[in-house]
C-alpha cells in the first residue's frame, strides 16, 4: 500500500490495494484512483495466479484432465469437478445411474454450502468481526469432514469419473449429512442473531455497492450476485442438470442489488441447498455408482459444444472443440467468477474506500478461477 | 424517536449478538464441550476413502502383488509421476513388473491409475503423516516385495506347471472321450448297419 500524504484536496492519487493485502481475495490487486477518500476509478488487475488449465486440457485426454477441474475453483471443486464429468457424459451420451445422480447433488450442494460458509466467514473478517469467521469455519469443518469420508480430499476433489462417482457413499455419510443438516439450520438462526441482525453490518452493507440489473446483465454477472440485483437465473432451474429438475427448491430474489442483498441471497441459498439435499437423502436410490459398460477413451466428436452448471459463485460453463480425438482441440472454461469481478469498476466508481472491500468482498471472487 | 430509536435498536442488536458470544462461551469454557483434538497424542480416524500414496496390494493367496508392467498407469497418470519396467521372467508365463518408481511430489491424488489398472493391484497407502524434511519423494513400490519374488516365482511356476499339466490331461482326455464317442457312434452305425442287413 503506498500513500501519498501531501495530496491535497481535490488532487487525484493511486492507490495499490493487494495482491497481497490482507483484506484481498486471494491475489486480487485493486488500482484505485481517490479523490480524498472517494474512489473515481478502480481497475482490478489480475493474473497473479494463471495456471494454464486451458492450455493443460488441449495437451491431455479428455480423462486427464479430471484434476485439473476442482483446481480451477477450490472452494467449490466439487461442483466444477462433477460439472466436467456431466459435460463429457452429455457429449458421448452415457447415462449415469440412478444413485450415482443422487449422490452427486448431495456432495454439490455440500459443497455449495461449505462455499458459502467460507464467504460469510471471510466476508465479515473483511468487515472486522472476527467471531461469525471461527463459527462458520467450523461449520464448513464438518462439511469438509464428510466430504473427505467418500472423496479422501477435503478441497480439491476428484471424485467423479465419467458415468458416475468413484466412491459409493455408506449409511455412515447420509447419517452425518442429516445430523449436519439440523446442525446448520440451528446456526443459521444463530448466525442471523450474532450477524445479520447486527447493526454494525447493515448500516456497512445496506445501499452499499449498487449493481444495477441493467448492469449485471451487461457485464455477464451471474450466480448469487446476479439474483441479489432482481435476476432469477439459476442454471439449475434455467435449463436443469444432473437430475436436479426433481427436487423442488426456489431459486431466492431480492431486487435491491446492494451488497446486503447480496449476503441475504448466499444466505438463503444455504437453506435451498439444505432443502435439496434433505431430499436427496430421503430419495437416495439403491444400486450401481458407475455403468457396467464403458468405453475406454472418450473421444470427442467432431463440433463445438457448450455446458454449463451452477456453481457457488454462478454460471461455470465449458466450450468444447472436439475433432473426433480424446485430446479437446479446445477447452474453455467460462469462470463466474471474472465477468462479476468486470462489473466492479462501474460500481465501484463514486463509493467511498472503506466500502470497497465490502463490495468486493460481496461478490466472492475466487482469485485462481478468474486466473485459470 | 428516529435518533434514540436507532440507538436502542443497534444497542439490543449489539447485546444479541453478545448473547450468542456468552452461551459459546459457556458450552466450550464452562461445560467443556471442547472439540479440539489432541493430535500428537492422539490420531484421527482415517475415513475408508483416505488417498495417500498408492502402493500394491499383496494378495494372500500369491503373498505378492499382481503387476503385469502393462504401463497402463504410466500412461493415464496426469502429472507423470509414474515410472515402472518389467517384462517376462525366466520360468513362468506371466509378465513380471522388475521397477516401480512412483514421484509423490508430483502425484495429485486423482486415481486414475487405480482405474486402469487390468489386475486391480493398486490402492492407496494411509499413511497419513507426510510431512518430510526433504523433496524427494520417489516412493519405491516394490521395496516390500523384492524378498518374496523368488519364492513367488518358484509358486508361480509350481501353479504355471500344474495348471499345464491339467490342461493337458483335460485335452487328452477330452481328445479321448472324442475317440471313444467316435468309436460308439461307429459301433451303433455298424450295429444299425448289421440290424438293417438283418432285416
Amino acid at each position: 500500500m503506498s500513500s501519498d500524504s501531501q495530496a491535497s484536496e481535490g488532487e487525484v492519487y493511486s492507490l495499490n490495494m493487494g495482491p497481497q493485502h490482507p483484506s484481498m481475495h486471494g491475489v486480487l490487486r485493486l488500482l484505485l484512483d481517490l479523490r480524498g477518500e472517494e474512489v473515481i476509478r478502480a481497475k482490478p488487475v489480475i493474473g497473479y495466479s494463471h495456471r494454464a488449465h486451458e492450455k493443460m486440457a488441449e495437451n491431455r485426454n479428455t480423462l486427464q484432465f479430471l484434476p485439473n477441474t476442482s483446481r480451477v475453483d477450490y472452494l467449490s471443486g466439487m461442483i466444477y469437478n462433477l460439472g466436467y464429468c456431466q459435460a463429457i457424459e452429455k457429449l458421448l451420451g452415457i447415462d449415469v445411474p440412478e444413485r450415482a445422480i443422487y449422490i452427486r447433488v448431495i456432495v454439490n450442494e455440500l459443497n455449495r454450502i461449505a462455499s458459502h460458509l467460507l464467504w460469510f466467514g471471510t466476508f465479515l473478517l473483511d468487515l472486522g468481526g472476527i467471531t461469525p469467521f471461527l463459527y462458520s469455519f467450523d461449520d464448513r469443518e464438518e462439511i469438509l469432514d464428510i466430504l473427505d469420508q467418500v472423496t479422501g480430499s477435503r478441497l480439491t476433489y476428484c471424485y467423479g469419473r465419467f458415468g458416475g462417482v468413484t466412491w459409493d457413499v455408506d449409511e455412515t455419510f447420509l447419517t452425518r449429512a442429516t445430523a449436519f443438516l439440523a446442525r446448520i439450520r440451528e446456526r443459521l438462526h444463530m448466525y442471523k442473531q450474532l450477524v445479520t441482525d447486527n447493526v454494525i453490518l447493515r448500516e456497512r452493507c445496506t445501499g452499499v455497492g449498487v449493481v444495477s440489473e441493467a448492469l449485471a446483465k451487461s457485464y455477464g454477472v451471474t450466480g448469487p450476485s446476479l439474483r441479489a440485483s432482481g435476476v432469477a437465473y439459476d442454471v439449475r432451474k434455467a435449463e436443469p442438470y444432473g437430475g436436479y429438475d426433481r427436487f423442488d427448491f426456489e431459486v431466492p430474489v431480492l431486487h435491491e442489488g446492494d451488497t446486503m442483498a447480496r449476503f441475504h441471497i448466499r444466505i438463503r441459498e444455504i437453506e435451498e441447498s439444505c432443502k435439496i439435499i434433505e431430499q436427496a437423502i430421503e430419495a437416495i436410490p439403491e444400486g450401481e455408482i458407475l455403468p457396467k459398460k464403458m468405453p475406454k477413451r472418450f473421444k470427442l466428436p467432431e463440433g463445438e459444444y457448450y455446458f454449463a452448471v451452477e456453481s457457488a459463485r454462478g454460471h461455470f460453463g465449458m466450450y468444447i472443440v472436439g475433432d473426433g480425438s480424446d485430446i479437446p482441440v479446445k477447452l474453455k472454461l467460462r469462470t463466474p467468477s471474472f465477468s462479476n469481478l468486470s462489473a466492479m469498476p462501474e460500481t465501484l466508481a463514486g463509493t467511498m474506500l472503506a466500502d470497497t472491500i465490502a463490495i468486493v468482498g460481496s461478490i466472492d471472487v475466487v482469485m485462481p478461477e478468474i486466473d485459470r | 424517536m428516529g435518533y434514540f430509536g436507532n440507538v436502542f435498536g443497534g444497542f439490543g442488536s449489539l447485546l444479541s449478538g453478545m448473547s450468542v458470544t456468552l452461551r459459546k462461551f459457556s458450552q466450550t469454557v464452562i461445560r467443556r464441550k471442547a472439540v479440539t483434538m489432541q493430535y500428537p497424542k492422539e490420531l484421527p480416524e482415517l475415513a475408508p476413502a483416505y488417498r495417500s500414496a498408492i502402493k500394491l496390494i499383496r494378495f494372500e493367496e500369491s503373498n505378492s502383488h499382481d503387476c503385469v508392467a502393462c504401463k497402463a498407469c504410466e500412461r493415464i497418470c496426469p502429472s507423470y509421476c509414474i515410472k515402472l519396467s518389467g517384462g517376462k521372467v525366466e520360468g513362468i508365463k506371466k509378465k513380471r513388473v522388475a521397477e516401480f518408481e512412483m514421484d509423490f511430489a508430483l502425484c495429485s491424488l486423482c486415481g486414475l491409475c487405480l482405474d486402469v489398472c487390468p489386475t486391480d493391484t493398486l490402492e492407496y497407502s494411509k499413511v497419513y503423516e507426510e510431512a518430510g524434511y526433504n523433496r524427494d519423494w520417489r516412493v519405491d513400490l516394490l521395496a516390500e516385495f523384492r524378498d518374496y519374488e523368488e519364492e513367488f516365482v518358484a509358486k508361480q511356476r509350481v501353479i504355471e506347471e500344474k495348471a499345464a499339466a491339467e490342461k493337458k490331461a483335460k485335452a487328452e482326455a477330452a481328445k479321448k472321450a472324442k475317440e471313444a464317442k467316435k468309436k460308439a457312434e461307429a459301433d451303433e452305425k455298424a450295429d444299425n448297419d448289421s440290424k438293417e442287413e438283418l432285416s
